[in-house]
């Protein structure tokens, strides 16, 4: 218990005191404002909310839920507003400047009244959603989907997919667009040291491969220990070609991309409206 | 407005606090750069205003500057008219180097760009070339959704809803909604 963690404590039992639940270890940066007008903010475990330089605002309207899960993280500037229902699964990471509201707050042609025409949102587990991206209401989104910066999500996101977009569309699957390569970049020389019998990991350069460990049952266990750890499968004639560690590095960069492309699919592909 | 409906508007605004009971007062300190404020105009928190220009401002404007401050500019030949019962929220910007007309009950959303020069604001470099100023006119009961930008020489007619994250380049007729990059229309409302 160090002075720096009961601090952190202490703010966060302050900031977070309109909450009807809050868990263990909340953090939170800067002051955000967290209002509950009569409505519930049940926060998770593990909370983590920033609002520096520009203060986050979590709100909730006359009995409305706002539901947090467990190790959510929200970036600064973020607007959350529930007047009904909104649900943020376990291990939900938000950029900054993100708006999820499941209200228009008003209606059309100048009417200013307030009206509470809402339709809940929910996000599932384990989202990561970019920055300057707003969630309108009645949306749903799937567990692991990932909104890219700037989108504006109006429909239903399934889960496991990548989706960008003025009216976001589904242009992936999640996790392929975003250091697919570079996860492989900072494995791949483990893979061929353990596959290849070296001593060090190899760098990446233009250093040649030694001709006596290039054989065609030691290429074979590379290409089957790249397609175990990285799911991807390079071409055997291809790789009888490869001289220099680079160009292997280059061949399943090449393969990386493939793989993308035909992951992305016909353009048409679209999600479906509500 | 039903008596009850005015009850419970007063109310809330009773426990929405000093925010709300000083706006006016507020207003009346923080709007003092603009030419012209009409009655009952609020702000909430602090907004930024740069009139080299005339600013004018009409009654029953609400400005809400909570989360970041709204800010309004205008050059030295630049003109921004808000007309009355305007509301516009946090983060929204309204640059004018000529002439931004926005009409009454417009409602503006959060982060929106309203500007009449491709690059809003003052902070050309000095000697640059002049950027050309085209007139913004935004029409009665319009509303701007979240992170809605329109460009110089945009026209938005009458009651058009603009969705958000939109940008607005030359007309929107009236009554329509109207979306995407640029704005086309999506259906009447």
């Amino acid at each position: 218990m160090t002075i720096r963690s009961t601090w952190n404590a202490a703010r966060a039992r302050r900031w977070l005191r309109a909450c009807a639940s809050v868990g263990e270890e909340p953090y939170l940066a800067g002051k955000p404002t967290i209002d509950s007008h009569g409505g519930q903010l049940r926060i998770g475990n593990r909370f983590r909310l920033v609002s520096r330089p520009v203060a986050s605002h979590l709100v909730a309207g006359p009995g409305a839920v706002l539901h947090i899960g467990n190790d959510v993280s929200i970036s600064y500037g973020a607007a959350v507003a529930a007047l009904q229902h909104v649900h943020i699964g376990d291990g939900t990471r938000i950029g900054p400047f993100v708006i999820i509201m499941d209200t228009n707050f008003h209606g059309a042609s100048g009417d200013q009244s307030i009206q509470h025409d809402c339709r809940p949102i929910a996000i599932g587990d384990g989202c990561r959603i970019g920055s300057r991206v707003t969630i309108a209401r009645g949306v749903t989104i799937g567990d692991g989907a990932e909104i890219l910066a700037g989108s504006v999500v109006s429909s239903a996101i399934p889960p496991g997919v990548c989706a960008a977009g003025g009216r976001a569309r589904i242009i992936g699957r999640a996790g392929d667009l975003r250091s697919r390569w570079d996860g492989a970049a900072a494995i791949l020389p483990d893979i061929l040291m353990a596959s290849l019998g070296l001593n060090s990991p190899p760098d990446l350069d233009s250093s040649p491969i030694p001709t006596h460990l290039w054989t065609e049952a030691r290429m074979k266990c590379v290409l089957g220990a790249i397609e175990d750890r990285l799911r991807v499968m390079l071409d055997p004639a291809a790789a009888r070609e490869i001289e220099t560690f680079a160009d292997l590095a280059a061949t399943l960069q090449d393969a990386l991309w493939e793989c993308q492309r035909h992951a992305l699919g016909p353009p048409t592909a679209s999600t479906r409206p509500i | 407005m039903t008596l009850k409906e005015d009850v419970s508007r007063w109310w809330a605004r009773l426990k929405a606090g000093p925010v709300w009971i000083t706006s006016s007062l507020r207003a009346w300190i923080w709007l003092r750069a603009c030419d012209e404020v009409g009655v009952n105009t609020r702000t909430f928190w602090r907004p930024n205003i740069e009139n080299r220009g005339r600013i004018v401002l009409g009654s029953r404007v609400r400005l809400n500057s909570h989360w970041a401050p709204i800010e309004l500019v205008s050059g030295p030949l630049g003109v921004i008219e808000i007309g009355d019962g305007v509301y516009i929220n946090y983060g929204s910007m309204i640059s004018a180097h000529l002439l931004v007309r926005i009409g009454s009950d417009v409602m503006i959303g959060n982060y929106c760009i309203v500007a009449d020069t491709e690059i809003p604001g003052i902070g050309e470099p000095h000697g640059g070339p002049s950027i050309e100023p085209r007139p913004v006119d935004i029409g009665d009961g319009v509303w701007l959704a979240a992170r809605v930008t329109v460009l110089p020489g945009a026209r938005i007619g009458a009651g058009a809803v603009i969705a958000a994250g939109s940008v607005v380049a030359g007309d929107i007729p009236p009554g329509k909604v109207a979306g995407g990059i640029p704005a086309r229309i999506l259906r009447a409302i």
